[in-house]
């Protein structure tokens, strides 16, 4: 779970694959159908007139720049940094919040405590080290709506049950509420992947 | 939390953010740009193009339908078409990830569906007495294949493999719900004892 805006990937993988789609049907109809191949060719006619006498009119002094040229740079370089803004920024996955967990906010003759979410993914990733069944975890915190929500990101053992995954878990997010005073909504995934399958499968001893 | 903002979770975690997609096309986007920019600042600093300097590509785009090979120009129009209807279909299919929401109280869990079949199949296992590399389970989107393959001469109750597979499933309390459906592997389960 993280903070990347999905509406904006989907509109930009739209937006360029319906480009790309135009382009190759233009590519193919003018090819495959005459008419759109004569309007083809008239219309680029007639852009090439238009470029020549706008290069002419918008040269700078005595150089061999025009204005229409720099236009042209200037445009790539804005389209060449918005495309790298926008796919840096999805890339990194968007900033997490540091959520502080507090006990209570109470003041206490040796001062205030604060519990953040160091302590908290310690505590809980520590808790879920010591089962058998558990090979990794990871437990993070981010604001959701300006809402807290603990994401507890865990990689049992093949065959493992995940709904004795879920109760263990539970089990120790309530542990844990019960020791800061704050139930903080939680989402637990339970993965599969490489990592289980090389691992040995739980032994289990009834 | 309210529940749209459950829900809203749940989506994320079970559905696609296309951020590879998107991240593949923009980068050929950009590389495209750069190649442009780059014949043009060649252009004006009188230097040879890399390719096909600006002049000489506008002339080539004027005169694209009579481009010769033919089959190749036409033969890239396919492939870019092609293209873009992929990025166009990847940025309107739901993008649904391999996995499940299960119901558990007031939290909030997200299970991925080789766990649930690697689960089922090691208590179908455990139940029947068969093998456990007997038994594989697909767990797709709506449906749960359960395939036995019992050795040569141990029976098979495929009812009652069925049942056991619809109990432990119902138990899972999966979102959304699976059918659950045996398909034992003709001609091993009547072999004769051996």
């Amino acid at each position: 779970m993280n903070t990347t805006n999905r509406a904006l990937n989907r509109i930009v993988l739209l937006f360029i694959g319906i480009v790309f789609l135009l382009l190759g049907a233009v590519a193919v109809a003018v090819f495959v159908w005459p008419a759109a191949g004569e309007s083809w060719t008239r219309a680029g006619d007639a852009s090439a007139i238009w470029i020549d006498q706008a290069s002419e009119s918008t040269m700078i002094g005595a150089t061999t720049l025009n204005w229409l040229t720099v236009a042209v740079l200037a445009l790539i370089l804005l389209l060449i940094i918005i495309l790298l803004i926008v796919a840096l920024s999805r890339a990194i996955g968007g900033s997490r919040s540091h959520m502080v967990f507090r006990s209570s906010g109470r003041e206490t003759p040796l001062g205030r405590l604060t519990i953040d979410e160091g302590f908290v993914s310690d505590a809980l990733g520590y808790s879920l080290g010591q089962r058998d069944e558990i090979l990794f975890s990871n437990v993070t915190a981010n604001d959701i709506r300006k809402q807290p929500v603990m994401h507890v990101s865990v990689t049992p053992r093949q065959n493992t049950s995940p709904r004795r995954v879920a109760e263990d878990v539970d089990q120790l997010v309530i542990n844990l509420a019960a020791l800061t005073g704050l139930d903080v909504p939680t989402l637990i995934s339970i993965h599969s992947g490489f990592r289980a399958k090389l691992a040995h499968d739980q032994r289990r001893i009834s | 939390m309210s529940t749209p903002e459950f829900r809203r979770i749940v989506r994320r975690e079970t559905h696609s953010p296309r951020t590879v997609a998107m991240i593949i096309a923009v980068v050929i986007v950009i590389l495209a740009l750069v190649y442009a920019g780059v014949e043009i600042v060649l252009h004006l600093l009188t230097q040879p193009a890399l390719l096909l300097g600006p002049a000489a590509a506008v002339a080539w785009i004027i005169e694209l339908p009579t481009a010769q090979p033919a089959w190749a120009v036409v033969a890239g129009g396919v492939v870019l078409a092609l293209i873009g209807a992929v990025f166009v279909f990847l940025s309107l299919a739901p993008g649904r990830l391999p996995k499940h929401q299960m119901n558990w109280a007031d939290r909030v869990v997200v299970v991925d569906n080789g766990v649930i079949a690697s689960s089922l199949a090691q208590h179908l296992s455990e139940e029947t007495g068969i093998a456990r590399d007997s038994i594989s389970v697909g767990v797709s989107h709506r449906r749960v294949d359960v395939t036995v393959t019992p050795r040569p001469g141990v029976p098979l109750d495929a009812e009652r493999v069925g049942k056991l597979a619809e109990t432990e499933m119902e138990s899972y309390q999966l979102t959304p719900a699976v059918t659950t459906r045996v398909r034992p592997l003709r001609g091993k389960e009547s072999d004769p004892d051996t």
